[in-house]
């Protein structure tokens, strides 16, 4: 059976006009996703995790590389509006604010998708309510204009207008990043219930960790649009072989002061910028492990465990280290314990 | 040098531009009802020699072929001849455009002088007098049509206090101009040191100046006053009043932020009133470009107004570049 | 501790925010702050909790329409709200200094960021210009800015937020203030990114001896950079604790709540939260807060419950607070 989503060897660059140079946005990026289940893409601004999303939407074009959706290929003018493809990917943005039409109501914006469907009132009407169902949004809430509601409740609606077409996948831009925890929370709980009750595969783009850990099943850690590492969630978050996954996630602050950013690798300076990149690990230059092999050739990447992909010369030097204590399991364990008392 | 790769650009962007100028008011032009030959030869011409008239003026060809040979001759610098004057146009406009452009430029520092500083006050504050005064002038600047305030400002300062000279061109017949120059009475007086042709033509300039002044002072103290109110309360000056900087330096980065609008809003008032004087310049018989151009279209005379479209058309297109020019210096975010 | 020794000290502070045909929104209902020289305070809150009010209404600066209805602050013994306006402004980037979020929007976009650093030295610690200068650059240098020589003439728009951000934090601390306030400072920034600025922030803030009030939503950074957590919820604080105190042992159910949202166990945190659905509209005549509460009782639809302490320096503002642990 194929993949739900299949992308090989992607490639984007941007040239940059009047200038001859090219921003390498996406390096070689390959992936899979499977009917139902969630792949997250994080990595930090000007990692290429968005264009990798405006790819798959067949929104922009690659350089190189194939994306097939459900074994069709997608770009080269076949986007999510092709006619065969209308409704069976959707996309939900980072501002739900901006995203959502001021003068539509709620129950008028969860129908819109639909007259694209060319579907007659009645069924539309009777969808809306099946969303707003799922959705738990009264009906009272469904006559209310974007401006009435809460960012949370903004973002529901912006998800259930992704839902109501019963997409095999949705692409989710930043979904949580711009609501404050407990409505971001909110949203990750509701994202993971409709996975159960519909099996929509994700592509969750995210430089939120917290969310991303809780939501995906397999995790790809993107850095100036190549992969560095690729695992299940679990075993990426418990066990990072990638001196910048780790980097990455010992930046994360969780909510308990015993919890101390304690790792042996930190990760100096800032991203540089995807233009013209130098030959050699994009990561060399901010990385501890770094020597002169880094800095002249690219790490390929090498399969290290069940389903772990990882890019780097020296990941058995970063396992041998004895840093990787998975903070997020510790926190959860303090957490359950906290939350267990007083309710109720 | 990417400034000078730019207005490279830009310039070499003008022959486009003022060949669709040209095309648009070309056809245009001829749209204008009446017949050239028919007005030159007066109404007791006959028909045969109206004819002959046509053929010469080249009338009688197509219209293509009309603006064919008008371009060709645009090219080399040559506008034709008014028949209305009998010189060639090209001639009367760097004698016209001169009068006119002396004229609106000092109307447009007047404006300035009068509408910038009282935008800035106006913004600073929501209420009080200088606020009510500013809305007020606003208002009455919009609503007064120039060439009425300009018979009012000649029935007070010449009719009933005899205060300046006959508002009747641009210096006194008695006194001897200064040999042009620059086509500006007042430079050419200095360039010459003739003080009797300075006294004399500032003293022509002063009305007619004060009413563009007056006038168009109106638009650049709204654009300054909304521009500034709305600097004012942006993030940035918000964090220069939480740094505590003195009030005078948090108007002054505001004021500062609101200069390219204000500089907008004058380019578009310039190139607008080159052509848009025009009535102020007939109430003083200033002999501007704008009255010419007028006269032009109430005789069929067609070369002075496709003349004046072009010269207007080119000097637009300069200020444009200088205007741009200015953005780059007062806004680093647009060098990059 | 005396009032004196305080380095700000903010009581029953009322913001209202007038509003058309209706009752005036009040966005600070009675707060009290204490913050001792040297402290980190972290005040948490959520969109239209009051921080950013509040922030404002301690320098003065409450925009408009909004006024201060009532309350006092004191900086360092001195009435901030009996101070004439030119007074204050000598305090305000001197001795209270700001760090904003979304610093390349802030900063003035045609202005070099050396001369801004510059020109906050230059008024406030009348030195020469040139002088200015200099600390701007041994400020660049100081937040590890790299090339800061160059730096010095870069404008906004040419830094990363990173960058941006570094410059702010050297305006705060150009003129060695004695309390800075940190509003969402890092919210725009990556994770990385995030973490060195905090890191940088409190080792400057520590070397400059300040206190400091950080304002933010995420509880998750207070727990790493403050030593006492207050958290606000719709113009109120309702609990306030040392950090350990804190997060061993909250005791509002919004506190719960909030930390609730970083639990990756959906079932404990439905506990917590009630759904979207069954929040009603009206806030009512009791505890702020009821409305979402999942422990809500008769009595906090009707009583207004006040900020008491439930252990020493342990403060709630809750009727039936989460005590027993085990």
């Amino acid at each position: 059976m194929t993949a739900l989503l299949e992308v090989n060897d992607l490639v984007k660059r941007f040239p940059i006009p009047g200038s001859g140079k090219v921003v390498q946005a996406v390096n070689d990026v390959s992936l899979t996703i499977e009917r139902g289940e969630t792949l997250s893409l994080v990595g930090e601004s000007g990692s290429g995790k968005t264009t990798i999303g405006r790819c798959v939407l067949g929104l922009i074009d690659p350089t190189a590389g194939q994306i097939r959706f459900d074994g069709r290929a997608m770009g080269r003018g076949r986007s999510i509006r092709a006619r065969d493809l209308r409704g069976r990917i959707q996309l939900v943005f980072q501002e739900p604010a901006e995203s959502l039409d001021p003068r539509m109501q709620m129950g008028e914006t969860l129908a819109e998708p639909l007259r694209y469907l060319g579907m007659n009132r009645a069924d539309r009407e009777q969808r809306v309510r099946e969303v707003a169902e799922h959705l738990g949004l009264s009906e009272r809430m469904l006559a209310l204009y974007p401006t009435e509601l809460s960012a949370g409740l903004q973002q529901r609606v912006g998800i259930g207008r992704a839902i109501v077409t019963r997409p095999e996948l949705i692409v989710l831009d930043e979904p949580t990043s711009a609501l404050d925890p407990t409505a971001r929370a909110e949203i990750v709980d509701l994202l993971i219930r409709l996975q159960g009750e519909l099996g929509t595969a994700y592509l969750l783009i995210s430089h939120d960790l917290s969310t991303v850990r809780f939501i995906s099943h397999r995790v790809a850690v993107l850095y100036l649009g190549t992969i560095v590492e690729e695992a299940e969630s679990e075993r990426l978050f418990a066990r990072p072989l990638h001196p910048y996954s780790i980097g990455l996630l010992a930046s994360v602050l969780l909510p308990d002061p015993e919890l101390k950013r304690s790792s042996s690798i930190s990760l100096e300076g800032e991203i540089p910028s995807p233009i013209d990149l130098p030959p050699g690990c994009p990561l060399a230059g901010r990385c501890p492990f770094a020597d002169a092999r880094c800095h002249k050739e690219r790490p390929p990447v090498v399969s290290v465990g069940p389903r772990h992909l990882v890019g780097c010369f020296h990941h058995d030097r970063v396992a041998a280290l004895d840093q990787t204590i998975d903070q997020f399991a510790r926190f959860q364990e303090e957490s359950n314990r906290l939350l267990s008392v007083g309710a109720d | 040098m990417p400034i000078l790769r730019y207005i490279g650009r830009r310039v070499l962007f003008v022959i486009p531009q003022l060949f669709g100028i040209i095309l648009v008011s070309f056809f245009l032009v001829k749209l204008i009802p009446g017949d050239p030959a028919v007005m030159m030869l007066g109404p007791t011409a006959s028909t045969q020699s109206i004819a002959e008239l046509r053929d010469k003026l080249g009338l009688s060809k197509p219209l293509i072929t009309q603006f064919g040979r008008y371009l060709h001759d645009v090219a080399r610098g040559d506008l034709g001849t008014s028949w209305q004057t009998t010189r060639p146009v090209t001639e009367d406009l760097f004698q016209r455009f001169p009068a006119t452009l002396e004229l609106i430029t000092l109307g447009l520092l007047v404006a300035l002088a009068i509408g910038f500083p009282l935008g800035v006050a106006a913004a600073r504050r929501r209420r009080g007098p200088i606020r009510k005064f500013a809305d007020y002038y606003g208002l009455l600047a919009g609503a007064l049509p120039d060439f009425w305030l300009a018979l009012v400002l000649i029935y007070v300062f010449y009719t009933a206090l005899g205060w300046i000279p006959a508002p009747l061109g641009r210096i006194d017949m008695a006194v001897v101009p200064p040999p042009t120059v620059t086509g500006s009475l007042v430079i050419d007086s200095l360039i010459a040191g003739n003080l009797a042709a300075l006294a004399s033509s500032l003293g022509h300039l002063l009305l007619p100046v004060l009413t563009l002044g007056l006038i168009n002072a109106g638009p650049i103290l709204k654009m300054t006053q909304s521009t500034v109110e709305r600097t004012l309360s942006s993030d940035f000056i918000r964090y220069a009043e939480m740094c505590g900087l003195p009030r005078r330096v948090v108007l002054r980065q505001a004021v500062r932020a609101a200069l390219p609008s204000v500089l907008t809003i004058v380019s578009v008032l310039y190139g607008f009133l080159i052509g848009g004087a025009v009535l102020v310049e007939i109430v003083f018989s200033w002999g501007g470009a704008g009255q010419y151009a007028v006269q032009g279209v109430l005789n069929a005379d067609v070369n002075p107004v496709l003349g004046f479209v072009v010269f207007s058309a080119v000097l637009s297109l300069v200020i444009y570049l200088v205007v741009d020019l200015l953005y780059f210096a007062l806004d680093p975010r647009m060098r990059g | 501790m005396s009032g004196e020794d305080l380095i700000l000290d903010v009581a029953d502070l009322w913001v209202a925010f007038p509003s058309y045909r209706a009752a005036p929104v009040h966005a600070l209902k009675g707060v009290d702050l204490q913050i001792a020289p040297g402290a980190m305070i972290g005040l948490v809150g959520e969109s239209g909790s009051g921080k950013t009010t509040l922030a404002r209404a301690i320098m003065g600066l409450v925009p408009p329409p909004g006024v201060v209805e009532r309350g006092r602050v004191l900086f360092a013994g001195k009435d901030l709200r009996r101070m004439d306006a030119e007074a204050r402004r000598h305090l305000l980037g001197r001795e209270i200094a700001m760090v904003i979020p979304n610093p390349r929007a802030e900063l003035n976009p045609v202005i070099p960021v050396g001369r801004q650093i510059a020109n906050v030295v230059f008024h406030h610690l009348g030195v020469s210009r040139k002088e200015a200068t200099g600390v701007a650059l041994d400020m660049l240098r100081a937040v590890r800015i790299p090339d800061p020589e160059r730096r010095l003439n870069a404008y906004p728009h040419e830094l990363s937020g990173g960058m941006a951000q570094r410059v702010v934090i050297a305006i705060a601390l150009a003129c060695s203030p004695k309390l800075v306030i940190s509003d969402d400072a890092t919210s725009g920034l990556d994770v990385t990114v995030q973490a060195q600025v905090l890191d940088l922030l409190r080792s400057m803030v520590q070397e400059k001896g300040a206190a400091t009030l950080f304002i933010t939503r995420d509880v998750a950074i207070t727990a790493h950079f403050c030593t006492r957590i207050a958290v606000i919820y719709a113009g109120q604080l309702v609990e306030m604790a040392d950090t350990r105190a804190f997060f061993a042992r909250p005791a509002h159910p919004y506190s719960i709540m909030l930390l609730a949202a970083f639990s990756h166990n959906p079932a404990l945190r439905a506990r917590w939260t009630r759904a979207a659905g069954e929040i009603a509209d009206a806030a009512g005549e009791g505890c702020a807060f009821a409305q979402r509460c999942v422990r809500r009782q008769p009595r906090c639809l009707t009583d207004i419950p006040t900020l008491r302490a439930i252990a020493p320096g342990h403060l709630a503002r809750c009727h039936y607070p989460v005590e027993e642990r085990q």
